[in-house]
């Protein structure tokens, strides 16, 4: 098992197309996105009229530190959290595309078949890989949004900044759960797909629920404050177990070639 | 061991390395793929599945290997049954068929490693084996490059020394000599030849090409449309054609063709022709080989489902 893990993590940094998406999308949403938005409201305030509805929202406590304080508390603790969850959506779905549906578009599934793993043990390791590498690029994705966002706010505003409790629940629970749902979906999909690009096309649907959830807080529907973000974790978390569950339990040598 | 006949051969069955029985395959579309093929092969025979693309060699390739599920009948490999057990039979088993393909990003002797330790086969080990095999198959110099690289021939070799990396028991391969030159052919076949021989290695080998087929394997298997036509020795089938032989003598008066019953024949009818005052310059006699064997026989079944 662990040598499936090694070796679908060494084609990838071998795969250059593969290894660039993988690097390139987190870069756009922790380090350009964050510092668009701040630089905005450091340089032009009168912009921040946009996180009107969102404002309003906030706790009351907030209000006290004035409105620069606000929006960026605002940016760092309820919009990027959202943003950020499309990382392990988009690392896993890449990941998990190219880890079965890749295999089995150029021929090497059969012959991973053919080896004395089961096939549980085959699918596991395989999941477990993609699972590694989405948890990994969002771990280094928050380690460089937290850098840029500090050194911004450092440079800015003279001061240093203290992520939410909300972060801790994305790193811990949500991303986690996403991923492995993301996963076990392409997963599900690429039994049915051809090619690599056609799982891959259908993996950004997923991508819908969040963009759905980004465009609600904007317009003042929901605010996404850390007790939002345990429950929808926590369902997260057990949709993840269920498919996970069902998909192993539906594994059989025809169904995947 | 002095055992009834009857007994001797159920533990002969017992020991047999490939055992099938009665294997049916019908496919969802109701296509029925293999109609109850039975044969049992013990160690160290070089099996000869013949047929044309389509007559059910990748199926049964596939039953044996738990790939596919049997729709009637069983097999036993090594012991095993695939169907129940596929990772206990994979683990003796190497499989060498055109879907089974390796790594493009990977090169040749990594590709190798891959395999080997997916098998359990210990590093160190591993290398050794793998640059033994590179360098029987003449690879030597294309381990270090990317598969992507590779010919078609290339990559058929470099399958073989895949399957070969956990020392398997059996072998199964699928059209392994397709898209190799006549020298790279030659050296697979001594490759398989030497397995069977040396390390009594069970090898059931599917291909069309029934030339091939007729130099390096000691049992053959004739397969038309999911049915066993015939299973047996070279020998065993000729016997059960017409025994007939082909006899043809060069007079001076031209080639003449005689069909004869046996080899033993022969003299009597050359003493006859000398008697008879013919100057002879050449005789020489041919067996039916597997290809006469072949379409005699399907003409045979294809007759009999006419009428």
């Amino acid at each position: 098992m662990k040598a499936i893990i090694k070796k679908d993590l060494l084609m990838l940094v071998k795969n250059r197309r593969l290894f660039s998406t993988l690097l390139i999308v987190p870069l756009v949403l922790t380090v350009l996105l964050p510092s668009v938005m701040l630089l905005a409201v450091f340089l032009a305030p009168e912009e921040a009229a946009d996180f009107g509805p969102l404002l309003d929202l906030l706790p009351a406590s907030l209000k006290e530190a004035g409105l620069q304080a606000m929006i960026v508390t605002a940016i760092v603790d309820y919009v990027l959290p959202v943003f950020f969850l499309l990382i392990p959506v988009m690392a896993s779905s890449v990941m998990a595309a190219s880890s079965f549906t890749g295999e089995k578009e150029k021929r090497t599934l059969e012959t991973l078949l053919y080896c004395p793993l089961t096939l549980r043990q085959i699918f596991r390791a395989k999941v477990l890989a993609s699972f590694i590498i989405s948890m990994l690029v969002s771990l280094l994705s928050f380690l460089l949004m937290l850098t840029a966002v500090e050194l911004e706010t450092f440079f800015l505003a003279g001061r240093l900044l203290i992520p939410g409790v909300s972060w801790l629940l994305v790193m811990l629970l949500l991303a986690p759960a996403i991923s492995l749902i993301a996963i076990t979906l392409i997963v599900r999909v690429s039994a049915k797909s051809q090619s690599m690009e056609e799982a891959q096309q259908k993996a950004v649907f997923l991508i819908l629920p969040l963009i759905l959830l980004i465009v609600a807080q904007f317009t003042g529907l929901v605010l996404l404050d850390p007790l939002l973000l345990l429950i929808l974790g926590a369902l997260l978390a057990l949709l993840a177990f269920a498919l996970l569950k069902r998909a192993l339990g539906r594994l059989s040598y025809e169904r995947l070639l | 061991m002095l055992l009834p006949k009857r007994l001797r051969s159920s533990y002969n069955q017992l020991m047999d390395t490939i055992v099938i029985k009665e294997l049916t395959k019908i496919y969802q579309d109701g296509k029925k793929a293999l109609d109850s093929i039975s044969l049992s092969l013990p160690a160290g025979e070089i099996y000869g599945f013949l047929g044309p693309n389509g007559a059910g060699k990748t199926t049964t390739v596939k039953l044996a290997c738990g790939m596919l599920l049997p729709s009637g009948g069983s097999c036993l490999i090594t012991g095993a049954d695939p169907a129940r057990e596929p990772h206990r039979v994979h683990a003796r088993c190497g499989v060498l068929t055109e879907h089974a393909q390796m790594y493009d990003q990977l090169t040749g002797l990594e590709n190798l490693l891959f395999y080997a330790a997916l098998f359990g086969v210990p590093q160190d080990e591993a290398r050794r084996r793998a640059q033994r095999w590179l360098a029987e198959l003449a690879l030597s110099d294309a381990g270090e490059k990317k598969l992507a690289s590779y010919s078609t021939g290339m990559r058929q070799k470099l399958s073989l020394a895949r399957v070969l990396i956990h020392e398997p028991e059996v072998l199964f391969l699928d059209e392994p000599t397709s898209g190799l030159d006549p020298e790279s052919t030659q050296k697979v076949h001594n490759v398989i030849q030497s397995l069977a021989r040396e390390s009594g290695v069970t090898i059931f080998l599917c291909t069309h090409q029934l030339k091939y087929a007729q130099e390096i394997c000691t049992r053959f298997g004739l397969l038309d449309n999911g049915r066993l036509l015939a299973d047996g020795t070279l020998k065993e089938l000729r016997a059960r054609i017409s025994p007939g032989i082909r006899v043809s003598i060069q007079t001076g008066a031209g080639t003449s063709e005689f069909s004869l019953s046996a080899r033993e024949e022969i003299p009597a009818l050359v003493s006859r022709l000398v008697s008879e005052g013919a100057q002879i310059y050449g005789v020489s006699a041919t067996l039916p080989s597997l290809e006469d064997i072949y379409f005699k026989l399907t003409e045979e079944t294809a007759g009999e489902d006419r009428s």
